[in-house]
């Protein structure tokens, strides 16, 4: 058991106050409540879960009984509980199998993906045996098929403030990993594994169908759960390891205790390397345990490193990681897919055995994942429904902590000569699908996969750097750390983190996330027209032009393309080195500016600083009166040395 | 030993001392992909020379840019492609037509007319017309074989406990193809030079015979044609290195090195070719053609009546 040190975590939290106690004249962020009583749970806890549960490593089946015991918080008396068996998606009719081959028909099922959650008993303690009251539920597609959310009536409701026992005795049957949870060769992650209840939020039960795009969304509370396997598993699990106890038969009983979560996966192989580092934060130390495979033991340096540099800018941007542990688990060859995911003190990263330094990939799946120990495992937002407030948010951070480890122009790929920005590979995932989805949309409602990729992640992330333009990059970290530690342990919507950048930046922003939030409208602005003419260009037989002698007359015009209004800036140079800057409020559908003046134009650029990245045009945003041909004839050189080399290859069948 | 070295250097020599066939060929080369790039070279143009965006492509080279410029509707980059590979296949039958010139070129090892080196394309363009077609036969069988392997390291990368595995298994895949490629076409290179050698009008005929001479031959003939391919491959891993620390802006330098890589990498074929006639010279127990092909003038006014080329 840990507590957070109240000391550490007063200074830490009176660092805080003073850095939202804003020193720039924009209204001060509310403040804090610095300190956790010793003693104080960090969340409201709903739930407490015990789990028993037995590994079979043959048939790759999980046999455990689960005692649930809920708080009954929602200031109403509940007689109805919806319960998810996430496992049972793993199956051909299921939904997620539907969505699956509705996003990519090449999608083949097969026998070894098979996954069940059967639940043997179901009792609400001192209610009687339930089981046969089990009702199952498609809530969001009516598909009678799928078989992950079901629902238990119970025959006397359970007051406000009370809490009713559940003992739930169920049978996993794992398959082949096919997304986040499954079995390959002897290792085993056991995500989304036991019968998990729904969450009552605003008025209502909040309790989603497993889909293809979507994740998971749960209450805060404890576990203590115990895992009898062969004793050779090595395990990882969320939570700590509070003992482990060999059997005469050869299996062991290793127990775990987590607090303050709403999840708890486990992993187990015999051949894990373990490796065990530690990183002091403000609140104090914690244990990092790497569980990686034989053959990536050279990228554990690397994994662990960039675990650290992670966990030090989140402390110092937006607080305190207050767990006592993070582990991270590093799949092997052909289970990927249950790598590059997040659960609560546990995150799964993903390498292979050759992933060379300036390809950093490695860098961006671990910072990705322990990111969402803040956003996601703190900041418990519901992913079904707000996939943009966890995935998008930590997009933004993610690209903003890669930049400031190995700077911007390099943050994706420094390899061979070849840089990229994560800035930029983030704005190329959102330009792919643009117009397709409001970011707000429903995470399950997206047109499809990659428009859910490409919205909630990336549009995400360029719809922040572009707020950073418009209320300064330090005041949006301001209110994020803001909305970290004030929603901490809890469940916020989107209201809740867009009123909360209102609030500390002091603006409104409605028309901002009106559009880029809840619309689909696409941001484009172009310049039309630029040039300059004699002003007396009426004139036969006119005097020869002569330059700081001539006086022409510019004329600069700006058009909005797309459909999202944004107030841009417009710079002209001309070529007495004279540069006018205009503002524009974007509203209309074009702006002209004019200039008599003795010098002719050389350019015109919207947004010269490159700031607003939602821009679907960067090569529109600007006009230079006379041709640059460089990069023409550069990527034309490189495409007529291809087209020639291409024919000498296809020559050699002479 | 010294023989094999001998070849190599005659063959050569040979290239060197008709280097205008290399010329020539390498003009074509430049002048057809320049055509294909025209497409291309416009699109860009209309996006990019008045934008100040794309100076981050001419003074650096930002990927971002790139992506975002090859996306770009106005642009379309990739599709492209198509008037490139137009233009590919153009060459393809531009050299099918001008290696019977070539390889006649290198035989006689002596500057040939105009009209002699044309009437030598024409004679036997037919015959590696056919030739052409038995390759693309002679090669289903590897590209399966390619294709089996790919999937079976591909089940191995999945499946198979050491990580490793399926990756060796692409690598030593990719390497029986390169060599079984590589040894079907100079099976077909030496029929090609007997064809020419003997006037031989039976594709077959020479295919067979070609046969029995490289597999008999393989190991000699077949390390000749591995040092030229390992010096190509050698000159163009050099000319990268050197083209990717060019700095960005130094256009004319980057095309001029990568245009010399081009040519290195057409050379070294030609150098090969040439070292096959050699080699078939010194090696083959079949009398050899010494005199060659009539001027064309000549060899029409004593033919009163052409028969036709008889058939495979």
């Amino acid at each position: 058991m840990h507590r957070l040190r109240p000391a550490v975590f007063l200074t830490a939290a009176a660092i805080l106050l003073l850095a939202a106690a804003d020193e720039r004249g924009h209204a001060a962020a509310p403040a804090i409540d610095p300190a956790v009583p010793a003693g104080k749970p960090l969340s409201e806890r709903v739930v407490a879960y015990q789990i028993d549960a037995r590994l079979d490593t043959r048939k790759k089946t999980i046999d455990a009984v689960e005692v649930l015991t809920y708080r009954n918080l929602t200031g109403q008396p509940q007689d109805t509980f919806p319960f998810h068996l996430y496992l049972n998606a793993f199956q051909p009719k299921s939904t997620a199998a539907r969505e699956f081959q509705r996003d990519d028909p090449r999608f083949e099922w097969k026998a070894k993906y098979y996954a069940a959650a059967e639940v043997t008993s179901f009792e609400a303690v001192g209610m009687g045996d339930l089981t046969s009251q089990m009702r199952f539920l498609a809530p969001d597609d009516g598909n009678d098929d799928d078989r992950t959310v079901f629902q238990i009536k119970l025959p006397r409701p359970v007051a406000p403030g009370e809490s009713v026992p559940f003992r739930i005795a169920f049978h996993d049957q794992l398959g082949e990993v096919l997304a986040r949870t499954g079995y390959k060769r002897n290792f085993i992650m056991a995500a989304q594994w036991f019968p998990k209840i729904g969450v009552w939020w605003q008025g209502a039960w909040n309790c989603h169908q497993f889909h293809a795009n979507t994740e998971f969304f749960a209450d805060f509370g404890t576990f203590d759960v115990r895992l009898t396997l062969p004793q050779d598993e090595i395990v990882g699990a969320s939570g700590e390891e509070i003992s482990s106890v060999n059997h005469a038969d050869g299996t062991k009983t290793v127990s775990f205790h987590g607090e303050d979560i709403h999840d708890f996966a486990w992993t187990a192989e015999p051949e894990f390397r373990v490796f065990t580092d530690y990183f002091t934060g403000s609140a104090g130390m914690v244990k990092i345990r790497l569980l990686t495979q034989s053959g990536h033991v050279a990228m554990a340096e690397r994994n662990i490193r960039i675990l650290k540099q992670t966990m030090k800018r989140f402390d110092q941007w937006y607080g305190p990681y207050p767990y006592p542990q993070i582990t991270l688990v590093d799949p092997p060859h052909g289970a990927l897919e249950a790598g590059g995911m997040e659960y609560p003190t546990l995150i799964t990263g993903g390498t292979t055995w050759w992933m060379p330094r300036g390809w950093r990939l490695l860098e961006q799946v671990v910072a990705h994942e322990f990111g969402h120990q803040y956003w996601y495992g703190m900041v418990a937002t519901n992913e079904f429904e707000d996939a943009w407030l966890d995935e998008g948010i930590n997009n933004y951070v993610e690209m903003k902590i890669m930049d400031d480890i190995f700077g911007k122009d390099r943050s994706d790929i420094d390899l061979w000569g070849l840089r990229n920005s994560e800035r930029g590979e983030q704005r190329r995932g959102y330009l792919r699908d643009a117009d397709r989805d409001p970011i707000a949309r429903f995470g399950y409602q997206y047109m499809d996969s990659r428009s859910y990729g490409d919205i909630s992640y990336y549009k995400t992330a360029t719809m922040l750097l572009t707020l950073e333009k418009v209320i300064g990059e330090d005041t949006l970290r301001r209110a994020l750390r803001t909305y970290f530690t004030r929603f901490r342990f809890t469940h916020p919507g989107k209201e809740d983190f867009l009123k909360t950048v209102e609030e500390v930046s002091g603006r409104n922003l409605r028309w901002y996330f009106d559009q880029a939030v809840y619309g689909a409208q696409v941001l484009d602005y172009e310049i039309l027209r630029a040039g300059s003419q004699p002003a007396d260009w009426f004139v036969k037989d006119a005097p020869a032009e002569k330059k700081d002698g001539t006086f022409y007359r510019t004329s600069v015009l700006v058009h909005r393309k797309g459909d999202f209004v944004f107030p841009v800036e417009v710079l002209m140079k001309f070529d007495n080195g004279e540069e006018i800057r205009e503002r524009w409020d974007g509203r209309d559908r074009w702006v002209r500016y004019s200039y008599d003046k003795k010098a002719r134009l050389i350019s015109a650029e919207i947004d010269p600083e490159h700031a607003v990245w939602l821009d679907k045009d960067f090569y529109n945003n600007s006009y230079t009166v006379a041709p640059a041909r460089g990069a023409r004839r550069k990527l034309s050189a490189y495409w007529l040395a291809c087209t020639q080399f291409l024919a000498q290859c296809l020559a050699w069948l002479v | 030993m010294a023989h094999q070295t001998g070849t190599l250097s005659e063959g050569a020599r040979r290239v060197w001392r008709h280097q205008r066939v290399l010329w020539w060929l390498f003009a074509v080369n430049l002048a057809l992909a320049a055509f294909g790039t025209q497409p291309v070279d416009r699109a860009i143009g209309r996006v990019a020379d008045h934008s100040l965006y794309a100076q981050r492509l001419y003074q650096g080279f930002d990927l971002s840019a790139f992506s975002e410029l090859a996306a770009n509707p106005e642009v379309a980059l990739w599709s492209k492609v198509s008037s490139s590979l137009l233009f590919a296949v153009v060459f393809l039958g531009v050299a099918l037509f001008l290696t019977g010139g070539i390889l006649e070129t290198y035989r006689s090892d002596r500057k040939l007319a105009t009209g002699e080196f044309f009437f030598a394309c024409g004679t036997f363009f037919w015959r590696w017309v056919r030739l052409l077609v038995l390759l693309l036969v002679a090669i289903v069988p590897i590209a399966m074989l390619g294709s089996v392997i790919t999937g079976w390291a591909a089940v191995l990368s999945d499946a198979a406990p050491q990580e490793k595995l399926g990756f060796w298994v692409e690598v030593a895949g990719l390497l029986l193809v390169t060599v079984l490629m590589m040894a079907v076409r100079l099976w077909f290179d030496m029929a090609q030079v007997r064809v020419v050698a003997e006037e031989e009008r039976s594709v077959v005929r020479a295919l067979v015979r070609a046969f029995r001479l490289t597999r008999d031959h393989f190991g000699s003939l077949f390390w000749m044609y591995i040092r030229i391919s390992f010096l190509a491959w050698l000159g163009l891993a050099a000319a990268l290195f050197l083209w990717i620390r060019v700095p960005a802006q130094r256009l004319g330098f980057s095309f001029f090195v990568l245009e010399m890589a081009l040519l290195w990498w057409m050379g070294t074929r030609l150098w090969q070719r040439a070292s096959e006639t050699v080699w078939y010279e010194r090696h083959s127990a079949a009398p050899q053609m010494m005199t060659p092909l009539p001027a064309p003038e000549t060899f029409l006014s004593s033919v009163t009546a052409a028969s036709p080329e008889s058939g495979m």
